[in-house]
């Protein structure tokens, strides 16, 4: 090359300080081990030696670990005062040295350094800052939780080190301490540990390992971990849930980076399509765009798109004037079969743009006329890629945007308020944004659902993924390795009559209560219920299979109708099963009773039941709220939307408490349920549903009894139930885990653990709040 | 001057299906300055291209022979011999695209430009600039008087009320605004009327001018609003006889970047001749 650019000469400097070989970075110190292989770091664009990385191997990993959580016992008791200051101190760091950030990244991952250099950056010190301010109010505002402690935080390749930053800083201000895993030959992220370590204080609280994403069991199953956050590809995600179920750590999920844009006939049409050059063509996102278009501007809006396209420029990242760079072999490679594959399904395939011919680029590419139902239509649409196809009403477009497993981000262009709304709140995505595409700040939650993964960084969402309740016990390793995912609950033990019927008369044999009312197992068979002195108590029915099925068609019935109750509908309904339940007070006590509890402690148990359903109901009322944001005219909603159908396998003790504490903050925030009660003691909860049949409407709740782990197999392998809250044994935790991956509903398990339901903390605190609920975050600019 | 605008049906359901999204806009216009960062020989090249669409204008009050001379003279010779010289773009015949000036001095700069032996059009703001708000019968005597002095454009202040009362007049070429407004040419007012041309040209064939004017002072905002023409209605619009920037401290910051990336040092005024 003839001429260099002085950033490039400022790289050089930098890569020439570690002689051009790139270790790890741990403890505030670079870590470079012998015998291990490297990997090339090469410009993406010349495919010339910029360096050489090494590859982690377990002990590396290990060594990182212990460095976080040494930093760990004096970095998570500092007041929260102290925290924000090392981060402030930090974003003065990044603005020090950003010129050499941007010129690393861009050149490395071959992204236009303009989307690096003019909004990474700065978002990567907003981001310190505003989460300073969050550790500065930590003692007061989230007073009650505490860190989780060491993080593993995997970052796969293709993701920016913004996606890091978005994680590290949160975790970071409540006090936990990181370990990240990157793949090979991602320096920026290693640059950024060094400017942190190059702090002096608290070495060992921003660890960077680079080493294939095949390490992160390796960093999940190392001691002090206690939560792994993974972002990257679907099945990478699913792999990785089903490898980690039963360790006993937390994981959160980003999956995926395909996005939707809605165009109704009633946008700015001309915005709108820079609403897609920015979702796919700016080098601001990762992934592909699946592009929905009002049949009645379809014509002008494709006219225009396509005029946009040819006036696009892809070129090197580092030239300042490029809209698009390259990503790599990989990715091109992967744009390049979606496209001969969707051609193959008779797909029309438009290119343009301003594009260098003999080079690693690929160009801005538009698809159209995808048969709906081609295998191409259903698979994610990869970098840079637009998918578009028509609706004709924007209930047809709801139906079309929320019909894939993936729920991450969207936006709808309308003009008119009403319209943009509806669809607003009717997407099932984590972020929707109203007639703009791709905005963040580090106040606004992002994340997403379904198979997106429900992790969230940014806002106080992002602060509660590193948080728990004060006092919960440290990660015990119960992972039994014999656990036959294939067998686990698949049979169901026969029950015989459990005669002689002692003492007074046996109950009449309940049903499963499924769809408003008690109906008969399909399995037509019962189970006996014993006392505290091994008499029979009663029989329930035996529910299977096909009970479960009927239970969550009963209540996906019922969820549209329940969303749609006002807050406080809601709370009357539970305040009405509250004032149910203390009619029947003396009822209720006496099933207790024969199950060995004392009069005292039963009549107890129930009124605190009718406090819990009474303290959710006044909860109902307050959900959501808005955030004001810098730089942006209007607000941004965050709205707390009911999961859908949530699976709840309730403890064996407290048969009551448990019961009624785990269905009040459910039904308060919009979700319709499917309930295993108590195995020891089921009776009591189906009493209650006698009050839920003439209280709430059909459907919304509905409780199924039966043998545990077989109810807890079909609820954890059901496709369509949206999360799954299981307490019961360690296998049933590990096998819900497990099977989670299927749909990758969010799981709460307790690993065999007891609770302690009567107390307020464990029984009815926030977390149960914030369990019952996912975040969706609506931006809504304004403008005349 | 392109083809004339023969005009078509007024047909209002044209404007009332306009859909323009504010803040969406803005967002545009904020990325229309980040985006085309062009440096280097690169830069310089699009300041000349520049100097090209600039209709150098003096519309003061005090406006005499002399500075209206002066003016024709910086229209032929907007960037100094040597400096050109060394670009090796001297013998190309760059000049501005017009003068632009007030009726009254439009004889001045007609006779001045002849004995500069040059042929750059001489443009005049009429009819009432900058309110427009005279009889219909004084501002079409104005613009013909103009024609007869010899000047060649004519910059017309529509009648606003007529505007806002729906009622639309048809043109070759339309104006961000008359330079003289508190606020003048903005991006995001730009990119809504750039739309608006690039929607008749695909409606109707014909190809509408465009001239945003006041505010224009640095070589930097030029090549912003080079780069934005560029993007939104491509590179046919890029010459004189469809974009021209109405500007009259412009041309002197081109000169200085100019000089800059000949010398690599910084000009001082007296350096460049002025105009």
């Amino acid at each position: 090359m003839a001429w260099q650019h002085p950033a490039d000469i400022l790289l050089e400097a930098w890569l020439d300080t570690q002689d051009r070989h790139l270790g790890h970075y741990v403890n505030g110190k670079w870590l470079k081990p012998e015998h291990r292989n490297s990997v090339p770091c090469q410009d993406p664009i010349t495919g010339e030696n910029l360096a050489s990385c090494l590859q982690a191997q377990a002990e590396d990993v290990a060594a990182a670990v212990e460095a976080a959580r040494t930093a760990l016992e004096n970095w998570s008791t500092l007041p929260g005062a102290r925290r924000a200051q090392h981060l402030t101190r930090l974003a003065k760091m990044i603005q020090k040295h950003q010129r050499l950030l941007w010129t690393l990244e861009s050149l490395v991952t071959g992204r236009a350094v303009r989307e690096v250099r003019d909004r990474d950056v700065p978002l990567a010190q907003q981001l310190l800052q505003y989460h300073a301010v969050q550790a500065h109010t930590q003692e007061e505002a989230l007073a009650g939780w505490e860190p989780m402690g060491v993080i593993g935080l995997i970052v796969p390749p293709t993701f920016s080190f913004l996606e890091m930053m978005w994680r590290i800083c949160p975790a970071l201000a409540v006090g936990c301490t990181v370990v990240v895993l990157v793949p090979p030959a991602s320096p920026a992220p290693l640059l950024l540990a060094q400017l942190a370590g190059e702090l002096g204080s608290f070495p060992g609280i921003l660890n960077v390992i680079s080493g294939p994403t095949s390490l992160g069991p390796v960093l999940a199953s190392q001691p002090g971990v206690q939560k792994v956050a993974f972002c990257g590809a679907v099945e990478e995600g699913r792999a990785l849930r089903r490898t980690l179920a039963g360790q006993g750590l937390e994981l959160s999920l980003a999956l995926g980076a395909e996005s939707l844009l809605l165009l109704t006939e009633a946008a700015d049409v001309d915005s709108a399509v820079e609403g897609v050059v920015d979702a796919t063509w700016s080098d601001r996102s990762q992934g592909g765009l699946r592009l929905l278009i009002q049949e009645s501007v379809w014509d002008e809006t494709m006219t225009r798109l396509q005029a946009r396209m040819g006036r696009l420029r892809v070129g090197r990242g580092l030239d300042g004037a490029v809209d698009m760079g390259a990503r790599g072999a990989a990715a091109r490679d992967l744009a390049q079969r979606y496209v001969r594959e969707a051609q193959s399904q008779g797909a029309q395939v438009f290119q343009a743009g301003d594009v260098p011919s003999d080079s690693p680029f690929y160009p801005p590419t538009l698809i159209s006329d995808l048969p709906p139902a081609s295998p191409c239509a259903q698979t994610e649409v990869p970098w840079p890629l637009v998918v578009a196809s028509p609706f004709r009403t924007a209930k047809e477009a709801l139906a079309v945007a929320n019909g894939t497993p993936r729920g991450g981000s969207a936006s709808v262009w309308s003009e008119r308020l009403g319209q943009a709304l509806e669809l607003g709140y009717g997407l099932r995505m984590g972020i929707v944004w109203i007639n703009a595409h791709g905005l963040r700040d580090p106040a606004v939650p992002t994340g997403g659902c379904k198979e997106s993964g429900s992790s969230w960084h940014g806002g106080p969402d992002g602060l509660y993924e590193y948080l728990q309740p004060s006092g919960t016990p440290a990660r015990q390793p119960s992972l039994s390795e014999n656990l036959n995912y294939d067998t686990f609950g698949l049979a169901v033990p026969s029950t015989l009559p459990a005669g002689p019927e002692t003492g007074p008369s046996p109950a009449p044999p309940y049903g499963l209560f499924v769809g408003g009312r008690f109906q008969a197992p399909g399995a037509r068979s019962s189970r006996p219920i014993q006392d505290s002195h091994g008499n029979l108590h009663g029989y329930v029915a035996e529910g299977g299979a096909k009970d479960i099925r009927g239970a969550v068609e009963a209540a996906h019935q019922a969820a549209p109708g329940w969303v749609g109750q006002s807050p406080g509908a809601r709370a009357a309904l539970l305040g009405a099963l509250a004032a149910a339940l203390e009619r029947r007070e003396s009822a209720l006590a006496a099933r207790l009773e024969r199950h060995g509890v004392e009069l005292k402690v039963a009549k107890a148990e129930v009124e605190l039941s009718v406090r819990r359903l009474r303290a959710w109901g006044a909860r109902a009322q307050a959900q959501g709220h808005t955030l004001q944001v810098a730089e942006l005219r209007g607000p941004v909603l965050r709205l707390r939307e009911p999961l859908g159908v949530l699976a709840i396998v309730c403890p064996d003790e407290w048969p009551l408490l448990a019961f009624v504490s785990l269905l009040a903050p459910a039904l308060a925030h919009g979700n319709t349920v499917v309930l295993v009660p108590s195995g020891t003691c089921p009776i009591p909860a189906l009493e209650v549903c006698q009050d839920v049949a003439t209280l709430l409407p059909a459907g919304l709740v509905n409780v199924v009894t039966g043998d545990r782990d077989h109810l807890t197999r079909c609820m954890a392998l059901h496709q369509d139930v949206q999360a799954l809250w299981y307490f019961g044994s360690v296998q049933g935790s590990q096998f819900v885990e497990w099977a989670s991956a299927g749909n990758l509903k969010p799981v709460w398990v307790n690993r065999g653990l007891p609770r302690a339901w009567d107390q307020d903390a464990e029984g009815a605190g926030p977390e149960l709040g914030l369990r019952a609920a996912q975040t969706k975050a609506l931006w809504l600019p304004m403008g005349d | 001057m392109a083809a004339h605008n023969l005009g078509t049906e007024l047909d209002l359901s044209w404007i009332s299906k306009v859909q323009v999204n504010h803040p969406a806009v803005l967002r545009r216009a904020q990325q229309v300055q980040a985006r085309r960062t062009v440096k280097k020989e690169w830069q310089a090249a699009w300041l000349l291209k520049a100097v090209t669409f600039i209709d150098l204008t003096t519309l003061s009050g005090d406006d005499t022979s002399s500075n209206v001379q002066r003016l024709c003279y910086k229209a032929k010779y907007p960037i100094r011999e040597d400096l050109l010289k060394a670009l090796n773009m001297h013998d190309k015949d760059i000049t501005t695209a017009a003068v632009c000036v007030y009726p009254a001095r439009v004889c001045d700069a007609v006779r001045a430009l002849k004995a500069a032996g040059c042929n750059i059009p001489v443009a005049s703001v009429a009819t009432g600039f900058p309110a427009g708000q005279t009889h219909l019968k004084t501002r079409l005597e104005e613009i013909r008087l103009a024609v007869e002095d010899g000047a060649s454009e004519i910059d017309v202040v529509i009648n606003r009320s007529l505007v806002l009362t729906g009622q639309w007049e048809g043109s070759d070429f339309i104006k961000t605004s008359t330079g003289k407004e508190t606020v003048n040419a903005t991006f995001p007012v730009a990119i809504v009327m750039l739309r608006a041309i690039r929607d008749f040209f695909w409606k109707t064939g014909n190809k509408i001018g465009f001239k945003p004017a006041g505010g224009i002072r640095s070589a930097k905002d030029a090549l912003a609003w080079l780069s934005l023409i560029k993007e939104e209605l491509g590179d046919e619009w890029l010459k004189p006889e469809l974009f021209r920037i109405g500007a009259s401290t412009l041309l002197s910051d081109i000169e200085r970047q100019i000089y800059h990336h000949v010398t690599g040092r910084y000009a001082a005024y007296h350096d460049l001749p002025m105009s």
